[in-house]
């Protein structure tokens, strides 16, 4: 394993792989910088300019956004206490009253180099479970595999949204996309509604971009309008840090950065939830830890670290799951693994086997992504803050100018881009109604292989409580059941609050 | 009176209950032993189900009066139906014009230009856009954009 991964790190460190990770880290930052863009919104605009290039130069580009956009969204929670991505939202806890404080500079370092720290240990995380798990899932059956995807899917309905039932729908309508056009297992035209473009199916490449730039985009446009974030305060920050002080204020708090780390993995492990979950759930642990707690939220380094470590080392794990799984951690993961599909390879347990000098490149990307993001904010730092003032009026068009060329690529047809605006409309809809994104996307994405996978199922052995007798199938079953069940018991603990809370205002 | 959420679940039961209705009309596959309709009606028939406990929850439930922040609908519709011009004049006009034409538009309806420098501003923001795009993906990527039919451009 070691001598693999060595011999990807010295391929990745050639200028073919390194220019294209260290565009795709630059690329992450200035992304997460910007308030409004999100990581996803970044890969997505970083897609097409992976299709012209071999699958790992690609892939690095991805992981480097990734892990660039993990950390860049600090910039701006420090600065303007504007999150830059959801993923940094409790960054904004402490880094910016330390800002406030008149230490920009070791508030936004703090955040650097635990993200630094943090992305690492979920490095070891990524490189040390993927293989083993993988190992695990080659020993699955299409039972087993349907209930993995099962589980999944019922966990992302019960896990985000205010609404079981509406996460419920968003999943199903995810699925109901999947059945329109053709049979994945005999290729048999179905429910066309009389549209040739259908025939084939719809891929998922057009209705993620749709869904997530659209609604992103025009939500950004219907509360803010297109001002731009123009700050003097942002202009005039300095951003001197003694580095070595820092990286001991992290260090020398071993529990904390290791305990944020092993939260973000968990929470990367589960499908769709990611970075926003993760840095809210180890601040909140980081305080709960604390032998001072009530000077979070006023400035500490500790509740920068807690944030900021979780939601880098989220990508280690979120990675994990696609590559031992096939099953996307969350929306940029899932742009990953269009990015795959495009390149003919099929995730999923057999990938590191079949692939293993790409999974390994994988591997190295994601470790050298971190020195060459904190490089990059080190050298331009100054120049991104600028960046981050682009007005939006400028920055949305070519946004969507480069969804469609991502969208038109995938087949050179028309097709996908009227996909994409369907999906647009559909996404902002959703959006509107209170409807959850991620277990649409989810559904989208698993629609096929569920139904592939119950079809095998059942055309080896009709007996449908083969589902529920084979041990390791029964046993995804009984979690998805107990994580449905939690998802009950958790909403509606949370209206009782809410009626509560009602009731003493009166 | 039904709220979002109950016409999104009149909608989606609609849409799922007629989907379901053409799943009958499919033929079985002689070499497959469950049809090709037989998942699509497990999906549709649950996501009726669910929809329609949405709607009938939505229309039993008290609706406390929304206290909603005022959003600004009417520049949402407007660059929707500017996109939507921009995809119908893609295989008409070809990229490069169409791009021009609707980054400039976009970009002047978001932000709009105050004098001859704000409109040299936008003429430039969108010949960027469309001739770095094109050079990019086209010359350096390989990656082929439309062409217009009408301009051959």
């Amino acid at each position: 394993m070691y001598e693999l991964l060595f011999a990807a790190i010295g391929n990745v460190a050639q200028a073919k792989y390194l220019v294209p990770l260290a565009c795709g880290t630059l690329a992450g930052v200035v992304g997460g910088a910007l308030p409004g863009v999100t990581i996803t919104m970044t890969i997505i605009v970083v897609l097409p300019f992976t299709f012209g290039l071999d699958p790992l130069q690609g892939l690095a580009a991805m992981t480097g956004v990734y892990v660039g956009g993990s950390a860049g969204g600090l910039i701006t929670a420090v600065l303007l206490g504007i999150p830059g991505t959801p993923s940094a939202i409790a960054t904004t806890f402490d880094g910016h009253p330390m800002a406030r404080k008149g230490e920009p500079g070791r508030a936004v370092w703090l955040g650097v180099w635990a993200s630094f720290f943090g992305g690492l240990l979920g490095g070891v995380f990524l490189i040390g479970a993927t293989e083993p798990l993988a190992r695990i899932a080659l020993e699955f059956g299409p039972w087993e595999f349907f209930s993995l995807f099962v589980l999944a899917l019922s966990m992302v309905a019960g896990l985000v949204g205010t609404s079981l039932l509406k996460g419920l729908i968003a999943g199903m309508l995810g699925l109901m996309v999947t059945v329109l056009g053709s049979d994945p297992v005999m290729g048999q035209e179905r429910l066309t509604l009389g549209i040739p473009a259908l025939a084939g199916g719809i891929d998922f490449l057009p209705v993620l971009i749709g869904v997530f730039a659209f609604s992103q985009i025009m939500g950004d446009l219907e509360r803010h309008g297109a001002a731009a974030h123009a700050s003097a305060a942002i202009r005039a920050a300095s951003l001197a840090a003694s580095q070595l002080k820092v990286i001991w204020e992290i260090l020398s708090r071993p529990f904390l950065l290791l305990w944020s780390s092993f939260i973000g993995v968990v929470i990367g492990v589960l499908p769709a939830i990611g970075g926003s979950a993760a840095n809210v759930m180890a601040y909140d642990q980081a305080k709960k830890f604390s032998r001072r707690p009530e000077k979070f939220g006023s400035g500490i380094p500790e509740g920068i670290v807690a944030s900021e470590s979780s939601n880098n080392a989220n990508v280690g794990g979120s990675l994990v799951t696609i590559m031992a799984f096939g099953i996307p951690g969350d929306a940029v993961t899932a742009v990953m693994l269009g990015a795959l599909t495009i390149h003919g390879i099929q995730s999923g347990p057999l990938f590191i086997s079949q692939n293993a000098q790409l999974a390994y490149g994988i591997f190295a990307a994601y470790l050298l992504a971190h020195p060459i993001m904190v490089l990059i904010l080190a050298v331009m730092a100054r120049w991104i803050l600028r960046i981050v003032t682009v007005p939006k009026a400028a920055l949305f068009p070519v946004v969507l100018v480069l969804c469609v060329i991502g969208a038109y690529a995938l087949n050179n047809t028309m097709a996908n881009v009227y996909i994409l605006l369907a999906f647009g409309l559909l996404g902002y809809a959703m959006v509107k109604s209170g409807f959850p994104l991620a277990p649409f996307i989810l559904g989208v994405i698993l629609g096929d292989q569920i139904e592939i996978n119950l079809v095998r199922a059942i055309m080896t052995d009709a007996n449908p409580w083969l589902f529920l007798t084979r041990p390791i199938s029964g046993g995804l079953l009984l979690a998805s059941i107990l994580s449905f069940a939690a998802a009950v018991w958790q909403h509606r603990r949370a209206k009782r609050r809410e009626g509560e809370s009602v009731e003493a205002d009166f | 009176m039904l709220s979002r959420d109950g016409w999104g679940g009149l909608v989606a039961a609609a849409a799922s209950l007629l989907l379901f209705w053409l799943t009958l009309g499919l033929k079985d596959n002689p070499l497959v032993p469950i049809g090709p309709g037989f998942y699509p009606r497990i999906v549709l028939g649950l996501t009726a189900l669910l929809s329609l406990g949405l709607l009938v929850s939505d229309f039993f439930a008290k609706k406390p009066p929304r206290h909603e922040a005022r959003a600004n609908y009417f520049a949402v519709a407007l660059h929707f139906a500017v996109f939507g011009l921009y995809v119908a004049a893609l295989p008409a006009l070809g990229f490069r014009i169409a791009t021009f034409a609707y980054v400039a538009a976009a970009n002047a309806l978001m932000d709009r230009p105050r004098g001859a420098k704000g409109w040299a501003r936008v003429a430039l923001i969108a010949s960027a856009t469309a001739l770095a795009t094109w050079l990019v993906f086209e010359r350096e990527l390989l990656v082929l954009l439309p062409r217009g039919r009408w301009t051959d451009f």
